[in-house]
């Protein structure tokens, strides 16, 4: 094909002669049929362009102009299509979703009918983890430190707070019965909304600790993590206890919204005053310049409530009184996995423009793993990641849960809940590097930054997994 | 003469060393050719029925604790003194073991620190006190010449001076290592590793002829290993030429990654062999059980993949084909019980050549364009973007389309009471965007802030420059030290007459 540079004029010059070949009045029914003419590459950069256009509308609420987009959008977007195709469909639905939004009773209705089949769900967690490297890579990397930091334990206590994947734990036993001063007396608890995951993961887990012959217990909490009792945890003096964290904590900041606007308004009352006072000083003062650099200063950094993310920890209860909570629990390992990427903006376009990048590596990682006919990455797609988008796209306050944020952050945030962290070992990075490159897949990543592992793909980040432990 | 806390270890002779190994329970004489494995405890989890004996240092340090009167000569062992003093003709006499059933004896370590101290984690063995204590509490006698590492118990250093200097690796870069755990922790690091495996894996066609070369390539990145290197050129002209030569060379890594297990499992470090079980499916020593058991981790996965497809969740008597070390067909079948079981799909149904681009390639080149002035044209003559009214390229079309669709959408307006204010505006402005007004002042938004777009580290910045000139700035976006600080300065200003349109979806 051409280099770049003619490659791009081309796009330019194609579709305005298609343009010029239109015919004048569209019916109703195909209104622009020179759109499927594109080919692929042209397509897609298309529907950016309209998913972007789209989504402005969206911000300043100019409906007619969203229906245009989405009407345009609609001839090229298609969730068996390819790449570009699918997340197209999939935001674009989210967008939807959010104007539906603004006529409840609307929304309402259409969504009156919808079932939830929780078999469904478990399955498609079941093909996230296989088809995809981020979950291994996060138990192996959760394993391993575990077993780092409980060397020469003798009772071990795992609170899992999302307890659904039976492999990590398999493999942990079967590292700990390989332990040299052999295995510790195991207990883990597993957190989960529904009792027949964790019934399974009783079982499986009883099975194989028996096998290997492991003093083992596993204690079922039917619980929704946000409402989790602490009493129930039963962590007991004397115990060396680890919590692992895969993909948890960020809904906590979903009550975030509330609070901050409590806080701005606040603030916004409050500002008048206070520069009203700082006035006064100024006109009182004798000090002269020092007070008056000091009061400058302060204007200066009068509050601005239009800030682009939440402010970390200072606005979010929710989330502080969890990590409290897990603070007093005193682990000696917390291990935490995390997407890391921004998709809490306070502003539609930001989540958009960041959440775009984001499920775009993840649709091309499917893209390259199955088939476009495959069932499999179909419910993925659909049910895993449409939703997650919607959720980012459409939802707002305590509905939003995807609140993923970049690394950066949660260290700031787990680092001001008196957590400190534990670099990831030499070995630990060494193996999981050495896994990833066997597994075949091109373009994923491991690196390190700030002594937590960050998974790649293409050279963008999308997981972390960081290890903390009480500060002393 | 000798020290002793409890009872004298004296009975406890070498005829009966191999009964002390067996748990109480477990009588049988051992065969002569093959014996059954006696089931060993674990290492540190004693038979909690079982006598514990408490030795002091002095005992346990003493090599030769029993002296001929007449010679002076030290033997270790009383029966071997016995035998020597028949030479002297001197009386002697043989202990029997004692014909009663021997109760199993568990020792502890003298030293109030160690671990193994405590009678709960007292070591099974005399003999293996006897060296753990020289080993850990001991002071370190025996210094081998060539690496001067230093020994407490001499066995120890003559099992390292067989092997001491015998195999040197070398890493592509160049560096010696005469230890085989350090070579390999090195090697993955290596940058020289990592511009092979990149090579080795790009290689993707069916040409027989790749097979020399995917195995020189192997080779010659630092997989100086014996096993697996042979391995390999056991398994290349065995294979199947008609299979994908990517399959082999998916394998090679694998093959590293695996004997690195297998190795690095058999090295009894504590925090390799650790790895070792998570990471291949290796012979977990300790744990006696049968290789069909789905052990490890990646066996799990891929079983759990394959039985998916199936069955419900898979039993552990799937016989896989999991590791089966013996066999010299180990490579293929664990290559293939390691991860990638979709990774086979993967090879299947993988698109060779992709007719379309990767998404986030789409991405940065839209971000890319979005730099560029071209991208105003692009959306211009797509006609789909708001093209401002002032715009000399109004094509006939353009205008009878948005005509079109006006008609269509003010009834929409109206009935929903939104009360826009671009259905009173002009034509086109007003329909296609809100502020439109801003882009007509500024169509060079992009050009004030100066955006100099790199296509790597394009990502949010990129795409934001397009939105800018899609929107003309009508935008907030407060992207984080992006250099759209400008933008935001700018979008600042449009903030108030946005609030005009309808009702704030943000």
């Amino acid at each position: 094909m051409a280099p770049m540079d003619e490659r791009s004029s081309s796009v330019t010059s194609s579709p305005l002669q298609l343009f010029s070949m239109m015919s004048p009045s569209p019916s109703l029914g195909s209104p622009y049929p020179w759109l499927r003419e594109l080919k692929s590459e042209e397509r897609g950069l298309c529907l950016i362009h309209l998913l972007l256009t789209c989504a402005n509308h969206v911000a300043s609420g100019s409906l007619e102009n969203v229906n245009i987009a989405l009407e345009q959008i609609s001839q090229l977007a298609s969730a068996d299509g390819d790449t570009m195709q699918r997340i197209a469909a999939y935001f674009t639905e989210a967008l939807a979703d959010r104007i539906l939004k603004t006529w409840s009773g609307l929304h309402k209705a259409l969504n009156s009918t919808r079932i939830s089949f929780p078999s469904e769900d478990i399955l498609v967690r079941k093909l996230f983890f296989e088809l995809f490297p981020f979950l291994k890579m996060a138990y192996v990397i959760t394993n391993h430190t575990i077993i780092e930091a409980m060397e020469g334990e003798r009772m071990v206590h795992i609170i899992d707070l999302n307890s659904a994947e039976p492999a990590q734990w398999i493999a942990l036993l079967q590292a700990l019965s390989a332990r040299p001063e052999g295995p510790p007396h195991l207990r883990i608890t597993g957190i989960h909304p529904q009792k027949e995951v964790l019934e399974q993961m009783a079982h499986r887990l009883t099975e194989e600790a028996e096998k290997l012959d492991i003093p083992f217990q596993f204690n079922p909490i039917v619980s929704k993590l946000e409402n989790l009792d602490f009493e129930k945890l039963r962590v007991k003096t004397g115990e060396a206890l680890a919590i692992s964290s895969v993909l948890q904590l960020h809904s906590f900041l979903a009550y975030d919204d509330e609070f901050l606007r409590k806080k701005s308004s606040l603030a916004s009352k409050n500002s008048n005053g206070v520069h009203l006072q700082r006035v006064l000083q100024l006109n009182q003062t004798t000090l002269g310049e020092l007070l008056e650099n000091d009061v400058v200063n302060r204007y200066s950094l009068s509050p601005d409530s239009a800030s682009s993310s939440p402010p970390s920890f200072t606005g979010s209860p929710k989330m502080d009184g969890f990590l409290n909570a897990l603070w007093g629990l005193t682990p000696k390992l917390m291990v935490i996995t995390e997407q890391d990427s921004n998709h809490n903006g306070s502003t539609l376009m930001e989540r958009l423009l960041e959440s775009l990048y984001f499920y775009a590596a993840l649709f091309d990682c499917l893209e390259s793993t199955l088939p476009r006919t495959s069932i499999e990455r179909l419910k993925v797609e659909k049910m895993l990641f449409g939703e997650e988008i919607k959720n980012i796209i459409a939802c707002e306050g305590v509905e939003r849960k995807e609140r993923h944020e970049k690394l950066e952050k949660w260290i700031q945030r787990l680092d001001s809940a008196g957590f400190q962290s534990m670099p990831l070992s030499y070995y630990c990075m060494v193996q999981a590097k050495r896994l990833l490159q066997g597994y075949g897949c091109d373009g994923y990543r491991i690196k390190e930054e700030h002594g937590c592992a960050v998974i790649c793909c293409q050279d963008r980040p999308l997981f972390s997994v960081s290890a903390w432990r009480n500060r002393k | 003469m000798v020290e002793l806390d409890i009872s004298s270890p004296m009975t406890v002779s070498t005829a009966s060393r191999e009964a002390s190994v067996t748990s109480s329970g477990n009588q049988t004489a051992p065969q002569p050719v093959a014996p059954t494995k006696k089931k060993r405890n674990l290492p540190g989890t004693p038979d909690p029925d079982a006598e514990v004996i408490a030795l002091s240092p002095k005992t346990l340090m003493a090599t030769n604790r029993f002296v001929c009167e007449i010679c002076n000569k030290g033997f270790q062992r009383d029966q071997n003194l016995q035998l020597h003093r028949r030479g002297h003709n001197l009386p002697w006499k043989l202990r029997q073991r004692t014909s009663k059933e021997v109760r199993k004896r568990v020792y502890v370590c003298p030293e109030p620190t160690c671990v193994h101290h405590d009678p709960t984690r007292a070591l099974g063995d005399l003999t293996g006190i006897k060296k753990h204590f020289c080993r850990k509490h001991g002071e370190k006698k025996w210094k081998c010449e060539r690496c001067s590492k230093k020994y407490a118990v001499q066995s120890d250093w003559k099992a390292h001076l067989k092997t001491c200097g015998t195999r040197e690796y070398k890493c592509d870069c160049g560096t010696l290592f005469s230890r085989r755990d350090s070579f390999i922790t090195h090697r993955a690091f290596c940058d020289a590793l990592a511009q092979e495996s990149a090579r080795a894996q790009v290689l993707p066609s069916t040409n027989t002829e790749e097979n020399p070369e995917i195995e020189t390539a192997v080779s010659s990145s630092p997989t100086a290993l014996t096993p697996s290197t042979t391995v390999l050129s056991i398994q290349s002209p065995g294979a199947d030429m008609t299979e994908n030569p990517v399959g082999v060379l998916q394998q090679a890594p694998a093959t590293i990654s695996l004997t690195t297990g297998t190795v690095t499992s058999s090295s009894s470090s504590s925090s390799t062999s650790v790895f070792a079980s998570i990471f291949a499916p290796s012979t977990t020593p300790v744990t006696s059980q049968p290789s069909q058991s789905s052990s490890t981790f990646s066996d799990l996965i891929c079983a759990m993949g394959r039985s998916e497809r199936s069955t419900t969740l898979p039993s552990s008597s799937t016989a896989e084909p999991t590791l089966r070390l013996s066999s010299s067909l180990y490579l293929s079948n664990s290559a293939s019980s390691l991860f990638p079981t979709p990774d086979q799909n993967h090879r299947h149904y993988a698109p060779s050549p992709q007719p379309a681009m990767s998404a986030t390639a789409l991405l940065q080149k839209a971000a890319q364009m979005g730099a560029a002035a071209s991208n105003a044209s692009l959306l211009r003559g797509l006609g789909l973007a708001m093209s401002p009214s002032s715009s000399a390229q109004k094509d006939s079309s353009t205008t009878q389309w948005s005509g079109h669709v006006k008609a269509d959408s003010n009834p929409v307006g109206a009935g929903l009471g939104l009360g826009l204010p671009s259905e009173g505006g002009p034509a086109l402005t007003g329909l296609m965007m809100g502020p439109s007004s801003l882009f007509v002042n500024k169509p060079t938004t992009l050009d004030l802030l100066g955006l100099g777009m790199v296509p790597g580290g394009a990502s949010t910045a990129g795409l934001s420059a397009l939105l800018t000139s899609i929107s003309g700035g009508g935008l907030d976006i407060a992207a984080a030290g992006s250099p759209l600080g400008g933008a935001a300065a700018a979008t600042a200003e449009a903030a108030p007459d946005r609030k005009h349109n309808g009702p704030a979806l943000l």
